[in-house]
């Protein structure tokens, strides 16, 4: 049996998609009328839940608040059931914290944390079925959930994922690219000002090959950010037009 | 109908920082006035005449109590010392969960602060008007002050359980059973009472 390429001599993937390609997106947010904001997003067949509560008191030991900002505070989870195998640990585990606290660095740059010293914000994210892209999916599920919250953000973070694959840079990785262990990075951008909130690159790359990545990676950054905002006017429109005036 | 608005989205520029002064729900960035919630564009005359920009949301977003607000806070317990209170409204927006405060015993009156006793001002149970006079530190919740005419004791119940009437400043009398009981009433502005 050949083995799987991920790219074919046409140039398609194994999915069926052109190298600099996305996934279809779908996404919705005030999913749930109990917390503060919350958004559901599916990149492909990725299905991502977030959930955001805040800004409020210090929850737990009050030393932990900053007296000028904010605390954001990030947990990121898994399913048992959206892996393959029935997953064990949900949370807690090294790869679900280092998750966390990358989130957490994202949205820290993100939010206007100065208009709210000695507070909390919350910001739950479940993965419901993990089909590659975990973290890119998460970031852009949360964006949502913190603009449906109506916490004031500084632009809207968009992530997507990039490879490399025999010279070409595919963008927005799944689950059997990821496997092939490839370089891969995860960049959270902020559109408007095109600055990165986050770069993660795990394998190594050449830095001659870096550019091609980047791009490939920013430009479906891009992308999402149409699709999400897109998503929030529609909202926007609906909740106005339901609540008069 | 209304006219047709504008919505808009975090990190979209609005306008320049010389037309406007960025209002509530937006921040200024290189000389520009972005937008930094997702809502309704509404463009107005801030303080002093200054064209202002803001974004406003349908829904009401969490507010934070900021020093020198008045809030309204129920009594939780009392100490020799302190009083502890929740903050349950800030201004007239009410809050969705319970922020913490405390009236410490020389932030009750404004004269003779020594003499004070908490019990004779406050008991549990009671709604109160106060100041927020910071946002406390490392250890401590906000920290309120009733040290002003117009705050105090609003609405207090007797041991029968019944609303009591403000005689003056420092009583309040049950109307069933005629007994006095001792608080720092406020004196309610005119125009905040509702005939």
């Amino acid at each position: 049996m050949a083995a799987l390429e991920l790219l074919s001599a046409e140039g398609f993937r194994p999915d069926g998609r052109r190298p600099a390609e996305l996934r279809k997106l779908r996404a919705r947010m005030g999913v749930f009328a109990q917390p503060d904001g919350s958004a559901y997003i599916e990149q492909g067949n990725t299905k991502a839940l977030a959930v955001v509560y805040g800004p409020h008191e210090m929850r737990g030991p009050r030393s932990k608040a900053l007296p000028d900002r904010a605390l954001v505070n990030c947990q990121y989870s898994m399913a048992t059931f959206s892996t393959g195998e029935r997953k064990r640990r949900p949370h807690g585990d090294r790869k679900s914290s280092e998750m966390s606290l990358h989130l957490k660095q994202t949205f820290e740059a993100a939010i206007l944390t100065e208009l709210f010293p000695r507070s909390q914000i919350d910001i739950y994210v479940q993965i419901l079925q993990a089909d590659g892209g975990n973290y890119c999916a998460c970031v852009n599920a949360a964006t949502l959930a913190v603009i449906d919250a109506g916490i004031p953000l500084r632009d809207y973070v968009c992530a997507s994922s990039a490879g490399l694959v025999e010279d070409a840079a595919l963008a927005d990785l799944s689950y059997l690219e990821e496997a092939a262990g490839g370089p891969q990075a995860a960049l959270a951008l902020l559109p408007t000002s095109g600055q990165m909130a986050l770069l993660q690159l795990d394998s190594r790359l050449h830095e001659d090959r870096l550019g091609a990545v980047l791009e490939a990676a920013g430009g479906a950054c891009r992308a999402v950010h149409a699709v999400l905002d897109r998503v929030v006017r529609e909202h926007v429109r609906e909740l106005t037009a339901l609540l008069g005036d | 109908m209304a006219a047709a608005r504008r919505y808009c989205v975090p990190g979209e520029r609005l306008c320049s920082a010389a037309e406007a002064a960025a209002g509530s729900g937006t921040y200024t960035r290189r000389g520009a006035v972005c937008a930094a919630l997702a809502g309704c564009l509404r463009r107005g005359g801030g303080a002093g005449g200054v064209p202002q920009v803001a974004v406003l949301r349908d829904a009401e977003a969490q507010l934070l109590p900021d020093v020198g607000a008045v809030v309204t806070c129920r009594v939780c317990s009392i100490n020799s010392r302190f009083a502890k209170v929740h903050i349950l409204y800030v201004g007239s927006t009410p809050l969705r969960s319970a922020f913490r405060g405390t009236i410490r015993r020389e932030d009750i009156r404004a004269t003779e602060k020594d003499k004070v006793e908490v019990y004779k001002s406050f008991r549990p149970g009671d709604i109160v008007l106060a100041k927020v006079i910071s946002l406390g530190d490392a250890q401590s919740n906000y920290l309120l002050s009733t040290a002003e005419n117009e705050l105090g004791v609003v609405v207090a119940r007797s041991e029968a359980g019944v609303q009591m009437v403000p005689i003056s400043w420092c009583e309040m009398q049950c109307p069933q059973t005629h007994t006095k009981d001792f608080r720092k009433v406020a004196r309610v502005q005119p125009q905040f009472l509702q005939t």
